[in-house]
């Protein structure tokens, strides 16, 4: 009896254990795809990239039919758009700002679809104020989730909108602020401008230094407010590949973290959160060793990694600041609004 | 909700407002950003013209009479093609001569030797060690034509030094030190002192709101001014701030921001601190950036907020030079050669590409005129297309606006600069005021206890 006992555990231990190396191989394949996209940029593709790493999180069930189907269908919507709206733009550069234009209209605008004759509504995009960082569930901040609810935060809604452009044939550039990813464009007209998908406006650099947890020296080293090429992009996805990875297996020894954490920082130096993680994994890893003189010498090392993070002008935000920073800009909107963009007919 | 892109006019044009340290706007000419396209254009055929009809009334005349009428025809038509096209040669050079691709200069003009003079001086200083004092007083007496005297100016700054450190000595500063120094020289602008020792009274310097950016009157901007009257802005202020910094040999830096100059200076922990002198109050960085008119790409481009070089200075001078003698002359070659030594210095200088820029837009609305275009007339502005001269000076004022675009320049109208500076008044930034004010005291006190 006792012996049956054990070898049922025995298969029970080895199927799970078999169970959790495959996941682990969904993370790698991810991670090898996201890499051969910084070696070969060729093979670049956002869109792969950001579902790779859902999928891996997913355990491999993500729909991509379903998913491939609705951005097909998204930029059938936009395509349309660019043809049937007048835009009064007159620069040169129109046929992009057009493209822009139109990714921005599906995100943030109600727009009225005539199929066989009957008149439809399509809604846009909306900001979900539930777990906004992915605490409670790391798929709150999934673009397949943002596709199935329709709601989402400033993780999926500025992911979506890049993926929308690279389907059209232009491009967007992320950038980052405290806790935050916004859009950023460069129009012969307006020159960079930001496009904040989380309440629909353009807002003015201002906004994003007032949420004073912007230290001056961040900005001017490209820690926040760069608008980010596509490389760098891959290096944000890199990010959250390994907070998956920390949130599915949250006994990892670090070594998957790390070399996600390297891979990032090579592509972006001045990539904040990838500094961040890769000083708490060290952190956890240089906790266990109990050679005391080891210790001291791998913490020292380590210290100078959190100055050096503190140097380039990072500056930690607590959370609940971040909500309300991110509605002051709807409740001072005159404030900060770019009015250079007169893109708005909204009440 | 509907995604509108408004846009007035047909034809963009730029405007872009030179600014000295900060504030001066010049009457400016608009500018096509625009190279045209000339691809829907058809060229005249002028050929038409000038090939003559061979085929005609001949038919029906003897072989041996058609062919020696045929030569006879053919010589004459070659001959007037030859005249015809000598004709429009000399159309063609007429026409070239006559339009003038430089700006007229003002060399010939009484005044601008003064310019030339300090030009080449301050071509020999050395770039890391050189007298503000002096460079400074220079270009301002280039502008004054030589009316002012250095030996007196010189006495004052003497003096006023003197005055800080006899001062510091009464408090009890400890005048080694740099912070002790510029909290001082701080205390100096914005505090009415008295020396116990003679009752030597001083009185702060006041902003002078009329006028603020010498549009009527450019010698507002000078530090001479500033001493005679006690009133400046913010172009004097700090430049008579570096001045009595080098006389008592603190270490302070200029810095700019959007139509703005102010001061910078570090403690021995190496953090800086803003001092803004127009209304004698220690600011957060935060408060620059709140003025709306920063963007990111201007902070990564390091050309606002940064404390600049001893090298970079200079060429912040070459820019005041340049600025007045437009002011008094206007644009010509020689206000390109100083914008290229700044922007040699300093090639991010932002107010030296300016200047460049605009004097390329200048420069090709002067040659437009000549062709009878008129520049922001897109339509009028396509007949360049046969000469390419004007073209490449297009391109040229196309490509140093956008330089000034690409340094992350965005221009802040009169109206938000003044309210502004105005908002440094309010009681928030009075309170950060006091606190850095206070922490001087006791840091100061401190290294005295010490």
């Amino acid at each position: 009896m006792r012996k049956t006992i054990r070898i049922i555990l025995l298969i029970l231990f080895s199927a799970s254990s078999a169970k959790a190396q495959n996941q682990e191989k969904l993370f790698e394949q991810s991670f090898d795809l996201l890499n051969t996209m910084l070696i070969n940029e060729n093979s670049y593709s956002f869109k792969k990239a950001v579902f790779s790493v859902e999928n891996a999180y997913l355990d491999d069930k993500l729909d991509t039919l379903s998913i491939n189907k609705q951005i097909k269908f998204l930029t059938g919507l936009s395509n349309s758009l660019i043809k049937d709206r007048f835009l009064a733009y007159l620069e040169k550069d129109k046929p992009t700002v057009n493209k822009w234009a139109s990714v921005y209209q599906i995100m943030c605008d109600t727009i009225p679809i005539n199929y066989n004759d009957k008149l439809y509504k399509y809604s846009p995009f909306g900001y979900d104020f539930n777990d906004v960082f992915g605490h409670k569930t790391r798929e709150n901040l999934f673009v397949s989730k943002l596709l199935e609810t329709h709601k989402g935060n400033c993780h999926s809604l500025p992911y979506l909108y890049k993926i929308l452009c690279e389907e059209l044939g232009t491009t967007a550039n992320l950038a980052l602020a405290p806790n935050h990813v916004y859009i950023k464009h460069n129009s012969i007209k307006d020159g960079w401008y930001n496009t904040e998908l989380t309440s629909g406006i353009f807002p003015i650099d201002a906004w994003v230094m007032a949420s004073g947890y912007v230290h001056l020296d961040a900005v001017s080293n490209g820690v926040y407010m760069k608008a980010l090429n596509n490389r760098e992009s891959v290096a944000l996805v890199l990010i959250d590949l390994a907070d998956n990875y920390n949130a599915k297996f949250p006994n990892n020894d670090g070594t998957f973290i790390l070399k996600c954490c390297e891979t990032a920082i090579k592509e972006y130096p001045q990539f904040a959160s990838a500094l961040i993680l890769k000083a708490e994994t060290r952190f956890k890893q240089i906790k266990k060793i109990k050679d005391q003189a080891l210790f001291n010498q791998q913490f020292a090392a380590l210290e100078k990694q959190y100055a050096h993070i503190h140097e380039i002008g990072y500056r930690s935000m607590p959370e609940n600041m971040y909500l309300e920073w991110l509605i002051s800009l709807k409740t001072e909107r005159s404030k900060y609004e770019n009015k250079n963009l007169n893109t708005f007919s909204k009440k | 909700m509907r995604y509108k892109i408004n846009l007035i006019g047909i034809l963009i044009i730029t405007l872009i407002p030179t600014i000295t340290f900060g504030q001066v706007n010049l009457p400016m000419l608009p500018i096509s950003t625009q190279i045209p396209n000339y691809s829907n254009l058809n060229f005249p055929n002028n050929s038409k013209n000038i090939i003559p009809n061979l085929i005609n009334q001949f038919i029906g005349i003897n072989p041996a009479q058609q062919n020696q009428s045929i030569m006879r025809e053919v010589e004459q038509n070659e001959k007037q093609r030859i005249e015809t096209l000598n004709q429009i040669k000399n159309d063609i050079n007429e026409f070239s001569t006559s339009v003038n691709y430089n700006l007229p200069s003002f060399s010939n003009l009484q005044g601008t030797e003064y310019y030339k003079l300090v030009y080449n001086k301050m071509l020999l200083l050395n770039t890391e060690d050189y007298s503000v004092k002096d460079v400074n007083f220079e270009i301002e007496n280039a502008y004054l034509e030589n009316a002012e005297d250095k030996l007196e100016f010189d006495q004052i700054i003497k003096n006023s030094g003197d005055y800080i450190i006899a001062k510091m000595k009464e408090l009890k500063y400890d005048t080694e030190s740099n912070v002790a120094k510029n909290y001082m020289l701080f205390q100096f602008f914005s505090e009415t002192l008295q020396l116990k020792s003679n009752g030597l009274k001083h009185t702060a310097f006041k902003y002078d709101f009329v006028d603020y950016m010498g549009q009527k009157d450019w010698s507002k901007m000078f530090v001479s001014k500033l001493l005679k009257t006690k009133t400046g802005q913010c172009h004097s202020m700090p430049l008579l701030y570096l001045i009595l910094a080098e006389q008592i040999q603190a270490e302070a830096f200029l810095s700019f921001s959007p139509n703005h100059s102010f001061i910078k200076f570090k403690d021995r922990n190496g953090k800086w601190y803003n001092i803004e002198l127009t209304n004698g109050m220690f600011t957060a960085s935060s408060f620059m950036i709140n003025s709306g008119y920063i963007k990111a790409e201007a902070l990564q481009n390091h050309i606002y907020l940064q404390n600049l070089s001893k090298q970079e200075l200079l060429s912040a001078f070459y820019v005041d030079l340049a600025n007045g003698y437009i002011h008094k002359f206007g644009f010509d070659d020689f206000v390109e050669k100083i914008a290229d030594k700044a922007l040699e210095l300093y090639p991010k200088n932002v107010n030296a590409q300016m200047i460049k820029a605009n004097y390329c837009a200048i420069r090709f609305e002067y040659v437009a005129k000549q062709l009878g275009i008129n520049p922001s007339d897109n339509k009028q502005l396509q007949n360049i297309k046969n000469n390419p001269n004007a073209i490449a000076l297009l391109q040229q004022a196309n490509e140093e606006v956008k330089k000034v675009e690409q340094l992350g320049f965005t221009a802040m109208p009169q109206e938000a600069y003044e309210s502004w500076l105005g908002s440094l008044k309010e009681a928030k930034r009075k309170q950060e005021n006091e606190t850095i004010n206070t922490q001087f005291k006791g840091t100061i006190v401190k290294t005295l206890q010490n």
